[in-house]
């Protein structure tokens, strides 16, 4: 906890507040969404995914996906399942960061990030299993609803490296991310990083 | 709510956030594996009457769950209900065909479970989350599991982002207007105007971070491995009594529904 700057807490909570806001309309329409109309739920499930995303490119230090999912489910639980959005967005940091933890923290290209996406995307399609007895489904229904999700997984990461480049052009967080590494933020960041 | 010492017992806003939020989730874990009507059926019903009685919620939600559950479930039985593989159901009653579209009672039962358990599951989260503000989660998160109390806080400081953005949003929105960033009328151009405020908006919500939290170091925030709290968040017996009662209860359900099968 020592080498945790204040700066570092700080930055993720901009961006899980960023997040936060954006989430509270969608646990609002989530859940009637998922139960009337399925398929359009599917390609939204990819919002959770862009907060965490974006700060473990832009920030680049360990614990910055659970950080900043953390931050975004206490904001976001300005709707009816409370405090519940913390478990479910803290979910998704998890998943997120787990595959960081496996490389050690030295894999920062942006496969590592769609190859988690794709990894959390099939857990999440294998808890909606049990929970929607998907097995009952028509095989066509079924696999059109696991494209979307996937597809709206790897769209969120795309987005989020996305933003997180654009963000490290513009000089904000910069000499917070760890110098080390091969993904683009890096080259705009300092060396001088504690 | 976080007084301590308020009287209710029988007032579910007043037991600590951890029992209502994770206590539960074997409870979940359990409906979700089901597969029958009567579970979830009766286990919902339990549950909206602890919220109903327990729960301190107000008449218009209170209202609002009572119609939208029988509502949700109707919607989803059919959603689902068409969704089913006939193959599977095919021994059951044909209720209608439109076209290639067949609807078999059998494929309406796997419908009405689904409906049922997600009702009930959203019957659970409701209970602890119509109940429980997430800065009163992350209180107990620091007093009682030992989550490093600097991460706790800065959660919380991060609540106060929220009316920040909109004032940056205002000011990114006027300054976009005055340099004539994306201007013009329709659709198209309406949603390249907003993608414009994104990154804009991100970084001033990351510098004004930076800001907080150079005023938080020069405060000696995080100075000393212990620090006092201006709200504690109890866990007393009563809070042991509602875990134990939300897994009895939970296992007095499925008795209850295999009796009645």
């Amino acid at each position: 906890m020592k080498s945790v700057t204040t700066r570092y807490l700080m930055t993720c909570a901009a961006i899980g507040a960023a997040m936060g806001v954006l989430l509270i309309p969608a646990n609002f329409v989530s859940a009637p969404l998922a139960a009337a109309a399925p398929m359009a739920y599917a390609p939204m499930v990819g919002l959770w995914l862009i907060g965490p995303v974006l700060a473990l490119a832009l920030i680049r230090r360990p614990g910055a996906a659970v950080l900043t999912t953390f931050v975004a489910g206490v904001v976001s639980s300005a709707s009816p399942v409370g405090a519940w959005s913390i478990v479910t967005c803290l979910m998704a940091g998890v998943a997120l960061e787990l595959a960081f933890v496996v490389t050690l923290y030295r894999v920062w290209r942006p496969w590592l990030y769609y190859a988690a996406a794709v990894v959390f995307g099939g857990l999440y399609v294998a808890s909606g299993w049990a929970a929607f007895n998907m097995g009952s489904m028509m095989t066509g229904v079924l696999v059109t609803f696991v494209a979307l999700m996937i597809g709206s997984f790897v769209a969120a990461t795309w987005l989020g490296l996305f933003l997180a480049q654009r963000l490290a052009k513009a000089g904000v967080a910069r000499g917070l991310a760890a110098p080390r590494g091969s993904a683009e933020p890096a080259q705009v960041a300092h060396t001088d990083a504690r | 709510m976080s007084t301590p010492g308020a009287a209710g017992v029988t007032d579910l806003r007043t037991y600590n956030p951890l029992v209502k939020v994770l206590g539960p989730i074997p409870v979940m874990v359990y409906v979700v594996l089901t597969r029958d009507v009567l579970t979830p059926a009766v286990v919902a019903l339990v549950v909206f009457a602890a919220i109903a009685l327990l729960g301190r919620v107000r008449p218009r939600v209170l209202a609002a769950i009572a119609l939208g559950a029988p509502v949700l479930c109707l919607v989803m039985t059919f959603s689902f209900g068409m969704l089913t593989d006939p193959a599977l159901v095919d021994d059951t009653t044909l209720l209608a065909a439109v076209g290639p579209v067949e609807l078999w009672s059998g494929a309406l039962e796997t419908g009405l479970a689904t409906a049922l358990r997600t009702v009930a599951l959203m019957l659970i989260v409701l209970l602890g989350g119509l109940t429980t503000t997430g800065a009163d989660l992350v209180r107990a998160m620091t007093q009682q599991l030992r989550v490093p109390y600097r991460i706790g806080y800065a959660a919380l400081a991060a609540l106060r982002f929220v009316p920040r953005f909109g004032h940056e949003l205002e000011v990114i929105r006027g300054a976009h207007r005055v340099r004539g960033v994306a201007p013009g009328r329709g659709p198209a151009v309406a949603v390249r105007r907003q993608a414009g405020y994104v990154v804009p908006l991100l970084a001033g919500g990351i510098r004004h971070a930076e800001r907080v939290s150079l005023a938080m170091d020069a405060r000696g925030f995080g100075a000393y491995p212990q620090r006092t709290d201006r709200l504690r968040i109890p866990f007393r017996v009563r809070d042991v009594v509602l875990l134990v009662s939300f897994w009895a209860g939970g296992a007095a359900c499925v008795a209850v529904a295999a009796t009645l099968a």
